[in-house]
């Protein structure tokens, strides 16, 4: 809130202030007890040795769990599976979710309809969105080798879940089915704050809907796509329920296996706490960088 | 079904060709997946057998609804689950009214930096909290305990939670609450009895963003419930599988008992899950 010059008697202001801090309370406790505290906890934690399997090995060890990353063959290719899932998941919910809420703005008698297809997707508990597309996948009765055998394309049923290729391909799939509905829905925003004018203006202008659509909405449309850009950025770097439910299912796991799930088997499968941690701030330095990436990009393109 | 009455854009037959295969197509690709666990649900094993793939079940055979609930203490599972999103919604929507209000309304000096904070706490990783939270918990006996899964859940949202809030709130003319100040109320008294009332809408999409938040979370709930009778449905649903066997037409019949809520939260709450999700996105 920008201080109005003029308005507002110091009195006033420090009561207000005393109001705001009583009312801003109850939250930072929450945020600072249950998100905060345990991020510094896993902050210190990454700088001594704990590991229930070698319990004689406690102590502090300074950055040595940092650069036990760098010669750890298994983070770099978790690293490399995340970053590679990023690009193909992101890029192809943007992909697939501008259709969908440019299908699902055009008034249409099925509207409402619409809008429920477009949130079930985003409202679908990720792990259940992960069984449902292994069973799609399944290599003897799944719905997706029936539909490629039928047209003819494949003679042999594909082992999706085995094949450490098609692992990947169906779980970007998964990951881009779950995903691009958070992207039409704040594309459909955008377009919503735009006036059905400034589209049709385009038209008169002797502009096909198609030259209409890059030349006048898809620029209307930029804080939108970057809004939806950063949180798919950052679920994309921290994605952990479906590979999760993928590896359960599939012997391909070492092309399976994110940043998550590894720190995950870290710290809970194999007792190792302390690299656990270590893993955990790299991540969130990871999901950090994403960010200021943003953060610079916003301010550049409004300074510009 | 809105818009029906309100006419078309003039379309060409070609270009209206187009929005029928758009639309059909996010239809039918929303749908689908969960309409198929549907039908797999209904079908006996040995139906489930065969290839080229049988699309419909040939009898309806609900028996695996049946095993579902005897099979695992599903019920139980469900009311968790219940209880659990429900505690955590109303948790995390006490501590973000006031709190957006606050941002969105009065005069705080280091509101920028606030607000930084706030999307700043969107970004934690919840595998990074895991190991502290559970160290903490368990400090606390608070492991096997609703407190255990309500406490990080209205946390985590409480970020959103805000920012949509304050979207809300910024929305409603500052003039009605002058007003009303001007007429010898307080501003406790113009926040609880003019911006509250206009921002129930806000209110509602929040919590409903809370809610799904909650219902769907898996990680924490996975290891921090371990115990069969506190364990929730997105956990309890993958209980069904052994590790060799997967026996998909009852795992089928679980998945759609535990998505069925979903389903209907958005069948009903579809305008304000979409305006929540495009005003809070936009703004923040």
């Amino acid at each position: 809130m920008t201080a109005r010059p003029g308005r507002g008697q110091p009195r006033r202001e420090t009561s207000e202030g005393r109001l705001a801090l009583l009312l801003l309370l109850p939250a930072a406790l929450l945020l600072c007890g249950v998100l905060l505290f345990p991020m510094l906890t896993t902050l210190r934690d990454s700088l001594y040795v704990n590991k229930l399997t070698e319990p004689w090995l406690r102590g502090f060890v300074g950055l040595s769990q940092y650069a036990q990353m760098l010669h750890d063959p298994r983070f770099g290719q978790a690293l490399r599976n995340t970053l590679v899932f990023g690009i193909f998941t992101v890029g192809g919910s943007f992909l697939v979710g501008i259709p969908m809420a440019l299908a699902a703005h055009t008034p249409s008698r099925v509207r409402g309809l619409a809008r429920v297809a477009l949130l079930l997707p985003w409202a679908m508990p990720p792990v259940i969105s992960g069984l449902i597309f292994a069973w799609l996948f399944n290599a003897q009765y799944g719905v997706v080798n029936d539909v490629l055998y039928r047209a003819g394309v494949i003679h042999e049923p594909l082992r999706w879940l085995s094949t450490p290729g098609l692992a990947v391909v169906a779980m970007v799939i998964t990951i881009v089915w779950k995903t691009s509905s958070f992207v039409a829905l704040i594309v459909l925003g955008g377009l919503q704050g735009i006036p059905r004018d400034l589209t049709e203006a385009a038209e008169v202008d002797g502009a096909t809907r198609v030259q209409g659509f890059f030349r006048v909405l898809l620029p209307l449309l930029a804080p939108s796509l970057a809004v939806a850009f950063i949180f798919r950025a950052i679920s994309a770097v921290q994605v952990f329920d479906i590979p999760y439910t993928f590896i359960q299912q599939a012997p391909a796991q070492g092309l399976l296996e994110t940043l998550g799930v590894y720190i995950y088997r870290t710290s809970i499968e194999f007792l190792d706490f302390g690299y656990g941690a270590a893993l955990s701030v790299a991540l969130f330095a990871l999901s950090l960088a994403v960010t200021a990436v943003y953060v610079r990009f916003v301010r550049d393109g409004s300074s510009s | 079904m809105s818009g029906t009455d309100q006419p078309a854009p003039r379309l060409s037959p070609p270009e209206r060709l187009v929005r029928a295969v758009a639309v059909g197509t996010l239809i039918v690709g929303g749908f689908f997946p969960f309409i198929w666990m549907v039908l797999t649900s209904l079908k006996s094993e040995g139906e489930l057998q065969t290839f080229p793939v049988q699309y419909l079940p040939s009898s309806m055979n609900v028996g695996n609804y049946a095993r579902v609930f005897s099979e695992q203490p599903f019920a139980t599972f469900f009311t968790n689950s219940l209880i659990v999103s429900v505690l955590s919604t109303a948790l995390c929507i006490a501590c973000a009214v006031p709190a957006a209000y606050a941002l969105a309304r009065l005069h705080v000096r280091a509101r920028g930096v606030l607000m930084t904070g706030v999307v700043a706490f969107s970004m934690f990783p919840v595998v990074s909290l895991l190991v502290p939270l559970f160290r903490l918990f368990r400090g606390a006996e608070l492991l096997n305990t609703y407190p255990a899964l309500i406490l990080p859940y209205a946390a985590l949202s409480l970020p959103v939670a805000i920012l949509t809030l304050v979207a809300f709130f910024s929305a409603i003319p500052r003039d009605l609450e002058a007003a009303a100040m001007v007429d010898g109320t307080d501003r406790v008294g113009a926040m609880l009895r003019v911006v509250l009332p206009l921002s129930a809408p806000g209110v509602v999409t929040a919590a409903l963003l809370v809610f799904v938040n909650s219902w769907n979370e898996f990680l924490l709930a996975l290891s921090f419930n371990t115990r069969l009778s506190m364990r929730t449905v997105s956990v309890g649903v993958t209980l069904y599988q052994g590790e060799f066997a997967f026996p998909w037409p009852l795992i089928a019949a679980a998945v759609v008992v535990a998505t069925v809520p979903i389903v209907l939260l958005i069948a009903v709450f579809q305008r304000r899950f979409v305006a929540g999700l495009t005003a809070g996105g936009v703004k923040a």
